[in-house]
Formats: C-alpha cells, structure tokens, sequence
C-alpha cells in the first residue's frame, strides 16, 4: 500500500485549500484587524486603516463604556451557559433513560422529540417570540388560566428576558443531548445488568455502578460541545429581541456584532472577538488536558 | 428488561405524555396560529384551535414580506454549497479514511477545533475580505450567490468530512483492494466502486451542508442584503417597529420548515449516527 501515500495528498488537497483560504487567512487576517483603527471610512480599502497596535484590546479591558459592556455580556453568557446546559442536561438524560427502555412506539417518540433539534433556529425563536407576547401571547393565556400568574408577565423585556431565551434555548436544544445520551446508553451490554442482578445489585447500584460509568465519559464531551455552542450563541438572542440588545441579554456575539457593523469599529470588533476565541481556547485546552489526563489513569 | 407493574406503567406513559406535549405544544401553537384570522390573532384570549379557520395569512404571507423571493435564495445558497461541499469533501473524507499519511491526526484535530471557534471572528474579516476581492479583481462578492455559498461551504465542511469519514470507515477496504486488483486505480475505486456504496452517507453529508445554509442567520446579516436575502433572515421582517404581522409569520415559518423535515426525513438515520459519533469520538 506505501507507494499510494502520496497520492492521499491529492484526495485532500481541495479540503486543505478550502481550509487555509476560509478558515486560516481569514483567521490571520482577523487578528491584523485587531491591531488596526479600521472603520467607515477605511473598509474600503484596509491597508490604509491606522495600525494603532494593542490599543483595541486596551479598550477591551480599559475604555469605560465598552469594557464594562464587554464584561457584562461575559457574565450574561456565562449565566445563559449555565442554567441552559444544567436543565438542558437533565431533561436529556432523563428522557434518554426513560426511551432505552422497549416499549410500542419507541421508534416513533425518539423521532418526535428530534423536531425541535432540526428545526430552524430563525422559526423556533419566532414563534417562541409569539408565545411570549405579552398580550396576545398563549403562555400568559394558559398560565392565567390555571392560576399560576396573577396578572400578565411581560417576559421579552426586563429581568425576564434573560429567562425567556433560557427556555427557549432548553427546550431546543435538550434533544441533541438525549440523543447522544441514547446512543451511550445502547453501548452498555445487557448482560452486564444481568449479572449485576445476580450478584444482588439493587437498582440504584446498577444505575451508579453500570450506567453512570458508561455515560460519564458521554456527559463530559456533550457538556464540552454545548459549553462552546452556548459561549457562541447569537440566533437565539437576535430572533427573540431583535437587532439592538438590553443590557440584560447583551452576549459576546451581539456585542461584537452591534460595535463592527452598527458602530463600524471593525478594528475594535476584531480584537474583541480574538480575545473571546482565546477564552474558548483555553476552556478546549482545560478540558482535553484533564479529560485525556483521566481516560489515562 | 424487567417487567413493570401496572402503576408503573401508568407513570410510564404519563411521563412520555408529558415529553411529547412539552415537544409539541409550540408546534400546535405555530400552525394553528397560522390558520387564524388578524383579529383572532390580535385577541387577548387565544385559544388554541382557532375560532374561524382561513388562509389568509398563506395568502398575505408573499404580499408582506417577498417570501419566496427569498424562499428562492437560500434554494439556491444552500443547494449550491451541497454541491461544493459534497464535491471536495468526497475527496477529503476518502483520502482520510483510506490511507494512513503523515499529518492525518493533525488535520482531523483541525478539522474538529474548527467547530469550536465563534463565528463572529470569521464574518469580520470575511466582509474586509469581500471588500478587497470587490476592489482589486472587480468581482462584487457581498449580496451575491457565489459569496454566500462559499461562505455555507466553509461552515458544513469540517464537520460534512468528519461524517463521511465514519461512514466511509464502516466500507472494508478490502472492496478497495478488490477494484484495484480487478484492474481499477484508486481514482477508479473510488468513483466506480465506493461513492455507489456510500450513497447514503454522501446524502447525508449533503443534506447537512444544505440544512446549515438554511439555518444560518449570523453571516447572512452581513452578508445578504436586498438582492440575496435568505428565508432565515426574512422570516424576521414581519415584525417591524409599527405593525406585528404573527399570522403570516407563522405561516412563513411552516413553508421555511418544509424542506428541512422532508430532507432531515430522507437522510434521518445517517445524520443522526453522523452527529453523534461527531459528538462523541470527538
């Protein structure tokens, strides 16, 4: 087979291309942007742009309106993150062990819980957006009706915002998880709960000593993924309030694009975003040295 | 799997009950809202059946907003970069999975720490990009098709190679050799005798590049603007500073969702065993 090595290079050659001329220069290019004062008046042609060294990212951390800003719409995310992974996990996990169980109909229900997962961010926002209306909205109506509110809740405006998109979000995004959770669970032996049994396990040792220990390594990787998609996360937060964000749901992504393309700091864009790739980096770092670290041990 | 008594059963199903309420509810919301008259819609006691059944808002759903102009785009947009991404990532994923070159470990990891880096610091120097290729070659590349689909490309590639790849994985290689010997070169093992075999993963990949282009609202605001406006991003125009118009939303929303369920249907088993095993081998 060593003679057709080479000709592997061939067959990736296009991939690779794509690679530096989509991914890596635009990466570079980026972070020389980073270092310019591009604006307006520069985009056209950005060679002429100011280099004005470090002083975007100075800002960042410094500059009285933008670093309070940018350091707001880090804790927002981070709280957004959290509790959207948290339940999100939870309710995976649950339904996941619920659907391993075989029962009529199985293969009908996991195919249910996937349409929100493959529907349209842009058309899940929306009509969450409607179902949130204050006057109009059914979530008011039906909470009215059983008495759970006693008068109706504005929910896209204020400290509800934030909880809004928090449900939204959950609910669309928990059956990736219970998908993943399912195939981890469908590599676990039969037989293993089998011999447990004969040796006396009650249920709950069979749950912490066999599936626990097949999902761990699961739940590790899937609470990676989503930590990086939610740290990203921008449909979710321009569908349900629009272009322009309160302070209450001001995140990276829409922080960024709101000082780039409505304020035309590219420059100061650029350097904000190179610093929240760096943030991402060293969480994909941290992980895959503590979580190679125990599948070594 | 043990028997359950009938109390259990009985929370059994409730709990799945509940699951599929919580999944549905909003899609009930969504399509009914869509059958409802303005007045019904602008009522402060919704019901969820409407009252008056109309399509009216599927009729208005164009005049409001140019629906299917935009419907057109991303038809376009997206099909253009399944074709692209099918085209190169073929290659890509066969060269990955048949043959083990130096820098193969390298550029799978690559592959997948694309996934995690945030979109917003590609689309900067996209648009600075588009401008400079706009002023020196003379080729405008901001609201135009071949801008949008290079761009969805890059998006579904990385992951598209790494779903083939697995599927490619699960053809022995044996069948290769077989060609081979049988008097084909690689080149010929791979149009003749593997992509027949791998349809179905090579569907998926590009059902996935086509659902990405579909989906993607983060560039196209940047990007697009009137001339190549995708169905994403129009669905947002009905809601303007003066006049909410939920009804033919809802209705839009339905028509936007179409292809992705039928595709997501065609394709369903590999995508899923692709995302997945993304997820977890990764």
């Amino acid at each position: 087979m060593k003679k057709y090595k080479s000709i592997a290079y061939l067959f990736i050659l296009p991939a690779v291309l794509a690679m530096i001329f989509v991914h890596i220069l635009p990466m570079i290019w980026g972070i020389m942007i980073s270092f310019r004062d591009l604006n307006l008046y520069t985009i056209g042609d950005w060679t002429q742009a100011r280099f004005v060294g470090f002083d975007n990212y100075i800002k960042a951390f410094q500059d009285a309106t933008i670093a309070s800003r940018y350091w707001l719409s880090v804790k927002n995310i981070v709280f957004f993150s959290a509790v959207t992974i948290i339940i999100g996990t939870i309710i995976a996990l649950g339904v996941a062990l619920l659907l391993n169980r075989k029962f009529p109909g199985r293969t009908l229900i996991r195919g249910i819980i996937l349409v929100p997962f493959i529907t349209p961010d842009s058309v899940v926002f929306n009509f969450w957006r409607f179902i949130f209306q204050n006057r109009i909205g059914i979530l008011n109506e039906m909470l009215l009706r059983m008495g759970a509110i006693g008068e109706r809740v504005m929910w896209l405006v204020g400290d509800n915002a934030m909880w809004s998109v928090i449900i939204a979000a959950i609910w669309k995004g928990w059956p990736f998880g219970a998908l993943v959770f399912l195939a981890g669970l469908q590599t676990i032996p039969d037989n293993l709960y089998d011999a447990a049994k004969i040796d006396g396990a009650s249920h709950w040792q069979c749950f912490r000593y066999i599936t626990w220990a097949y999902i761990r390594p699961v739940l590790a990787t899937l609470t990676m993924m989503n930590i990086l998609w939610n740290f990203n996360a921008y449909n979710q937060f321009r569908v349900l309030f629009g272009e322009i964000q309160s302070r209450g749901t001001e995140v990276p992504a829409t922080l960024i694009m709101t000082q780039a393309f409505s304020h035309f700091k590219y420059g100061l864009g650029s350097a904000l975003s190179v610093i929240w790739m760096l943030v991402l980096l060293s969480i994909t770092i941290l992980y895959l040295y503590f979580f190679r670290k125990r599948s070594e041990e | 799997m043990d028997r359950m008594s009938s109390l259990q059963k009985f929370f059994f199903a409730l709990a799945i009950a509940i699951i599929l309420v919580f999944v549905l509810a909003p899609y009930l919301w969504m399509v009914s809202s869509s059958f409802k008259s303005t007045l019904e819609i602008q009522s402060m006691r919704p019901t969820w059946i409407p009252q008056t059944f109309t399509f009216q808002n599927y009729v208005e759903m164009n005049r409001i907003v140019p629906i299917m102009r935009y419907f057109k785009n991303s038809l376009i947009i997206s099909g253009g970069a399944m074709i692209l991404t099918i085209i190169i990532g073929v290659l890509a994923a066969y060269g990955i999975s048949r043959f083990n070159f130096k820098g193969r470990t390298f550029y799978t990891m690559l592959l997948f720490s694309t996934q995690m880096l945030p979109g917003v610091m590609f689309l900067i120097p996209y648009f600075v990009i588009f401008n400079v290729i706009r002023n020196t070659f003379g080729i405008p590349m901001v609201d135009t098709y071949h801008g949008l689909i290079l761009t969805y490309t890059q998006f579904a590639l990385p992951f598209s190679i790494l779903m083939l790849r697995n599927y490619l994985d699960s053809v022995p290689r044996d069948i290769d050799e077989q060609a081979m010997i049988d008097g084909c070169n690689r080149a010929g093992a791979l149009f003749r005798v593997i992509l027949p075999l791998a349809k179905p993963g090579i569907a998926a990949m590009g059902i996935y590049a086509f659902i990405m282009g579909w989906n993607e609202i983060l560039f196209a605001t940047v990007l697009t603007s009137t001339k190549t406006r995708t169905i994403a991003l129009g669905l947002l125009n009905y809601i303007t500073k003066h006049t909410a118009a939920w009804g033919s939303m809802m209705a839009a929303c339905i028509i936007t969702s179409i292809p992705i369920f039928v595709l997501f249907t065609l394709g369903q088993k590999h995508i899923v065993s692709g995302l997945v095993s993304g997820a977890t081998k990764g």
